[in-house]
């Protein structure tokens, strides 16, 4: 195996085969190199396809192109104790009118399909291939080897889109050698089989229209969260937990998806489903400093590998920031072959266009939220606190009530402690 | 959730060949091991009575989250499987 093309992408995710779509698009001879036997074989999330500015620009018929499930109308947000929840959620007439604003997808289809839409714009798409080394002539990029075979790749540059642990931007030079689990988390996710009919009947749903739910509290004072969310004919739970804190709590994912899928009112959404399949998948936490160098000479990082994940807020985004990501890398690449300069300095427009998108613009804004979110409280007392308060809200005993101020406090000092509440709202307006 | 019956739920194509590989006698002398309780495949198992790390990377779901655990750099080997190697998720 040896042939030479104008560029490599290592990783046929969202970032990697949108950047070797918009290069083949441009008429330069791209490698596609992906490690799983199909593009999306090793792929999960758990979360929503929102707008794809990017991939929309280059295909105006991208949402009827693209292998989605369904729609969301209804977004949730759950707090939640051992037995009791709280939920607020909303349902928008705008959620149910195209564009609509997400989705659920697939992965193994989602990507699987943008990789062979990179194809047919002329990419080389070459699958069941681990990236090992990347090979230096002179000093300068030169390709890279894939595991276990003999012979080289070869291109003057480079595009990491190989995921949230990109061992290539590491081999560069890019990224630290070692990660800080505090900027880490993992997912795991069930995914369970139902009855299209059942899940429209059970969540209010009609036509194509899903449901998404975000929880707090259903991690065992883990810090992390949970999701779900509804798929044509089958429903995806799943939890999140923050290394650093699920590396010390003795505490495994799977009995805290157990007792996730075991609590009464979750217990209700999945019953009468049969689990499907199990999957787990890393996701870069740290937000804006966790962003490693993006430009080499002679390479680009991109999507989770630039840790291009913006996971802080009640929205999930991911694969919208390492699609846009992979475009503008691919932009930068052509930019780079026009002008014969692959250096760090021919690759720099990379940088600065990603600078003025909201993919670096929102993970600026939300820089001081992953601390915040380090806060032990977040995933245990508070959702005590507010499941007590609605609780005591709404109980009626034939006892003279007390305001609502008053039940308030009560479940503040009883769960939470009213100096550390003051402390945590204070370093919350702070971060916001 | 069974975690006894991953291979149920889940597709692998088993490498005979070890992406991972340990050097025990770190782990032996680890203040942590949350690699244990934290891999969502269960592959790292610790005895207490033999003070011995075992680890099957049969079922291993390649999230890195040991990778990213570990404080002691024990992986004499951390890599992803070959190509074609490893899990495969259908749908998810």
């Amino acid at each position: 195996m040896s042939k030479t093309y104008q560029a490599i992408v290592i990783g046929a995710g969202p970032a990697g085969s949108s950047a070797a779509l918009t290069m083949a698009r441009a008429g330069l001879d791209v490698a596609l190199v992906e490690r799983g036997s199909f593009p999306g074989e090793k792929n999960m999330f758990g979360g929503l396809l929102h707008r794809m500015p990017s991939l929309e620009k280059i295909f105006p018929d991208f949402w009827e192109r693209a292998p989605l499930e369904r729609h969301i109308i209804k977004k949730g947000v759950t707090f939640m104790t051992g037995d009791s929840s709280f939920s607020t959620t909303i349902e928008a007439g705008s959620f149910d009118k195209p564009p609509y604003n997400g989705y659920t997808v697939f992965r193994p289809r989602f990507d699987r399909w943008l990789a062979e839409e990179a194809v047919a714009a002329g990419a080389t798409l070459i699958t069941r291939s681990t990236v090992d080394e990347i090979v230096l002539k002179n000093g300068k990029i030169a390709g890279v080897t894939i595991l276990g075979r003999s012979g080289q790749i070869s291109a003057p540059v480079l595009v990491a889109a190989d995921g949230v642990l990109s061992f290539t931007a590491q081999k560069a030079g890019l990224r630290k050698p070692t990660f800080d689990p505090a900027q880490m988390a993992v997912g795991v996710k069930a995914l369970i089989d139902m009855p299209r009919e059942m899940i429209d009947e059970r969540f209010g749903l009609v036509r194509d229209q899903g449901f998404a739910n975000e929880f707090v509290g259903c991690t065992e004072g883990v810090r992390g969260g949970g999701c779900f969310y509804t798929n044509y004919d089958s429903l995806s739970l799943g939890l999140v937990f923050h290394l650093a804190s699920l590396r010390t709590s003795g505490k495994t994912p799977y009995d805290l998806l157990n007792a996730f899928m075991e609590q009464p009112q979750v217990a209700k959404m999945i019953s009468g489903g049969r689990l499907l399949e199990y999957s787990a998948h890393l996701i870069p936490e740290g937000g804006y400093d966790m962003i490693p160098e993006l430009v080499g000479d002679g390479i680009i990082v991109a999507g989770d590998a630039a840790a291009f994940c913006n996971a802080t807020g009640l929205n999930l985004e991911g694969i919208n920031l390492a699609s846009h990501s992979g475009v503008v890398a691919g932009e930068a690449v052509i930019a780079a072959h026009r002008a014969g300069d692959f250096s760090k300095q021919g690759l720099t427009a990379y940088k600065k266009l990603l600078e003025e998108s909201f993919v670096i613009k929102d993970l600026k804004q939300a820089r001081n939220a992953p601390h915040m979110l380090h806060n032990n409280r977040i995933y245990h007392e508070y959702p005590e606190m507010m499941c007590d308060f609605m609780e005591n809200i709404y109980k009626i005993e034939g006892l003279p009530k007390q305001n609502v101020t008053s039940l308030f406090l009560k479940s503040a000092r009883e769960k939470v402690g009213l100096g550390k509440l003051l402390a945590d709202g204070f370093s919350a307006w702070r971060a916001l | 959730m069974n975690i006894d019956e991953i291979f149920d739920n889940t597709s692998f194509t088993v490498d005979r060949e070890a992406h991972i590989v340990l050097n025990y006698e770190i782990c032996t002398g680890c203040d942590n091991r949350g690699c244990v309780n934290s891999c969502p495949a269960r592959c790292y198992t610790w005895s207490q009575e033999e003070q011995k790390m075992t680890f099957v990377h049969d079922g291993c779901l390649e999230c890195g989250t040991c990778y990213v655990v570990c404080h002691k750099n024990a992986f004499t080997r951390w890599r992803y499987p070959r190509g074609g190697f490893g899990v495969a998720y259908r749908m998810t």
